[in-house]
């Protein structure tokens, strides 16, 4: 049955979004060959590369067809482990072209920074996901962009010194850092997995369109 | 046969007084309250207040120098350019998301006009964080101790920023029917920012929105040397092409717009030119001058027998310094007690803002120096020094003292202070009060040995006026050149120190 699914699900995919950001996040990430500026901020630019192409991301989940979806026989977090499974080797193969743009010799950890990258897609979906499970949206991936570019934003400006995540690569932090960013990453997948749940009852609160 | 005679229906219409403009008032200001009560909008202007609320009291002090102030109200507005750039764009692709653009086909105003709506929503953010810009200034500028001359053109960079992208927000909806667009336009501005701290030289680095400098030192307003009213008439110029652009991109086709379109690009392009321009030879000879022969622009006043000779801007000041002066005097005996002092004001102003230069030590007898900045870690400083060379006779070899001559230097500096222990620990490089550290002056600094802070605190520890007549009787002893800090604190009266006393 859901080998019976995939062409369907695979055509309802944002690919124009999930292009159009990964584009974004190559010319980001391409900015590192542009002389010795761009090499110096290669750390910055690959991470505003991932930043740009978990806002496609967040689109991943927008189903206009959500309501009528919720009776059929194939189960939310099916579908939904469908659309993942289908966008992951798109995503691991941008990754790919986005490191391979970054010159080699002022290329960050990459282990460390898929690590990074990681976290930031899965908690682009789980955050799609959740305003899914828990508002009547269709379209969840306008709001969530809006929301995961200002939490972005105020991550980069806010976040406590003490549980510092953005460390430069010589950074004595740099381990600690990435120790966070795995649970970052295992919270979010988790979180991820528990909305995607069909939500039973409709919710109270709608949002005004 | 009945014949019904009937009028054939007339839509009746009637000119409504201001025509279709009163249309677009309505919806700008329908707009503008959606736009400013948007959760990026609001959290943006949030931080921003935050922000700016806790860092106030940071800055300066009460004593900011409001050259400097106006150029501290540019940064923070650069974050709510970017929430209303995400919430005009969203809000002018509004129709499209929901599938209502053509029924905008019936209704009275033309696309172009509800962009002209959309663009005077985001000139109403503009205007809230003019507001905000000018309290923050205000702020600064009521303070007692606030010194110098603000500008317009720096002030105003804060607001044409947000409406700069605002209205490129506005643009790019014009342009690219999707709402993915701007999100990705707001990381690429990010990175510019990030990217543009610190680097950028000369012409280009003016075509940013806000530009920075590397030195934190405060110049005489008129050695700034900053571009300021071109940037603003740049940034100007370029939020209206902008906007006009985006109004022509919706459909707006009059030959108006067009010669408004090619007016606001002269602008542009004039401002452009005007602040690519470089330091001007008769703006170098300036700071060359007020570096090198302050007296040359500095009036002097004489206050208790003390000359305190300041930039002009800086004369309010004069008082301040007058008091520190008399603390420091107060404490001191012999002739050093009465002894009259020039105080100069100094700033190396050669380099501009974009870089820092230490200042020479003075040669001349009994001449202090004083920079351009005051309040803080500025005081103890800056009495420090009055104290050294009340002592030593000059700067220079005041920098050079490495006997026991520091314990009264350093008693003269701080004793007189409310809180002693607290100026010491400010005066020093690393804030300690215990063990070896180095004294900061507005020109070179002074060392401490470990046995002459021990000394120094067991003087600090004796009360008041008990430590004054103690240094008092024995002055001349205690400011003799080669004295050790064991001999020091054997004329005081105090144990002798175990430290180290070698100085570096």
């Amino acid at each position: 049955m859901n080998r019976q699914l995939l062409v369907p699900v695979h055509r309802t995919l944002p690919w124009g979004a999930v292009g159009a950001a990964g584009g974004a996040g190559l010319l980001l990430a391409a900015l590192t060959r542009t002389g010795e500026t761009g090499e110096r901020l290669s750390l910055p630019l690959l991470r505003a590369a991932v930043l740009a192409f978990a806002l496609g991301l967040v689109f991943l989940l927008d189903d206009p067809a959500r309501h009528t979806t919720a009776t059929v026989p194939t189960p939310r977090p099916v579908r939904v482990a469908l659309r993942t499974a289908l966008v992951v080797p798109a995503a691991a193969a941008w990754w790919t072209v986005a490191l391979l743009l970054v010159p080699p010799d002022v290329r960050p950890p990459v282990g460390d920074l898929t690590l990074e990258a990681g976290a930031a897609f899965v908690l682009a979906v789980t955050a799609a996901a959740a305003v899914v499970r828990f508002t009547e949206v269709t379209r969840p991936g306008l709001p969530v962009a809006g929301g995961l570019l200002t939490t972005a934003v105020l991550a980069l400006l806010l976040w406590p010194e003490r549980w510092a995540l953005f460390v430069a690569v010589e950074d004595k932090r740099w381990a600690a850092a990435h120790d966070r960013w795995a649970v970052l990453l295992a919270a979010a997948a988790l979180a991820g997995m528990l909305c995607t749940r069909e939500p039973l009852r409709r919710g109270a609160w709608r949002p005004a369109r | 046969m009945t014949a019904v005679a009937q009028k054939p229906m007339v839509a009746e219409t009637r000119t409504e007084p201001g025509g279709s403009w009163a249309a677009v008032w309505a919806l700008a200001l329908f707009e503008s309250r959606r736009l400013l009560t948007r959760v990026p909008v609001l959290l943006a202007f949030a931080l921003y207040l935050g922000w700016t609320v806790w860092r106030g009291d940071k800055a300066w002090g009460d004593f900011p120098a409001l050259q400097d102030a106006d150029r501290a109200t540019q940064g923070t507005p650069l974050l709510v350019g970017l929430a209303v750039l995400l919430s005009v764009n969203h809000a002018a692709l509004r129709s499209h998301r929901h599938g209502t653009d053509a029924h905008f086909a019936v209704l009275v105003l033309p696309p172009w006009r509800r962009t002209a709506a959309h663009a005077l929503s985001a000139l109403a953010a503009a205007l809230v964080t003019a507001v905000c810009v000018a309290v923050q200034f205000g702020r600064e500028a009521l303070r007692p101790g606030a010194v110098g001359h603000g500008s317009v053109a720096e002030l105003l960079v804060g607001p044409l920023t947000v409406l700069l992208f605002g209205l490129l927000g506005l643009l790019v909806a014009g342009l690219v029917r999707s709402a993915l667009v701007a999100p990705l336009l707001i990381v690429f501005c990010l990175f510019l920012f990030v990217a543009s701290t610190g680097t950028g030289d000369g012409g280009t680095q003016w075509l940013m929105p806000v530009v920075g400098e590397a030195s934190t030192n405060t110049l005489p307003t008129d050695l700034i040397g900053r571009p300021a009213a071109s940037h603003a008439l740049y940034l100007t110029g370029l939020a209206l092409s902008l906007g006009l652009l985006a109004l022509l991109v919706t459909g707006g086709r009059k030959p108006v717009l067009l010669a408004a379109l090619a007016g606001a690009l002269a602008l542009t392009t004039v401002g452009a030119t005007g602040q690519s321009g470089g330091v001007s030879p008769a703006l170098a000879k300036a700071r060359e001058r007020a570096s090198v022969h302050p007296e040359q622009v500095q009036t002097c006043v004489r206050r208790d027998g003390s000359t305190y000779c300041a930039y002009p801007e800086w004369e309010p000041r004069v008082a301040e310094w007058a008091r520190v002066v008399a603390g420091v005097r107060s404490l001191a005996g012999g002739a050093a007690h009465e002894r009259p002092v020039v105080v100069r004001q100094r700033v190396d102003a050669r380099y501009g803002l974009s870089g820092d230069a230490a200042l020479e030590s003075l040669k001349r007898p009994y001449e202090v120096t004083v920079g351009t900045q005051w309040g803080g870690n500025r005081v103890p400083e800056f009495s420090a020094a009055v104290a050294a060379v009340l002592i030593a006779g000059d700067e220079e070899t005041a920098t050079s003292i490495c006997d026991g001559r520091i314990v009264p230097v350093m008693w003269l500096a701080v004793g007189w202070e409310s809180e002693p222990l607290d100026a010491l620990r400010r005066v020093r490089l690393n804030d300690t009060i215990t063990g070896s550290d180095s004294v900061l002056q507005p020109t070179n600094g002074l060392f401490m040995t470990e046995a002459q802070t021990q000394v120094l605190r067991d003087l600090l520890d004796l009360p008041r006026g008990e430590a004054t007549a103690r240094v008092k009787a024995h002055w001349a002893e205690l400011t003799a050149p080669g004295v050790t800090a064991a001999g020091a604190a054997k004329l005081l009266g105090l144990p002798a120190p175990e430290g180290e006393d070698k100085c570096l």
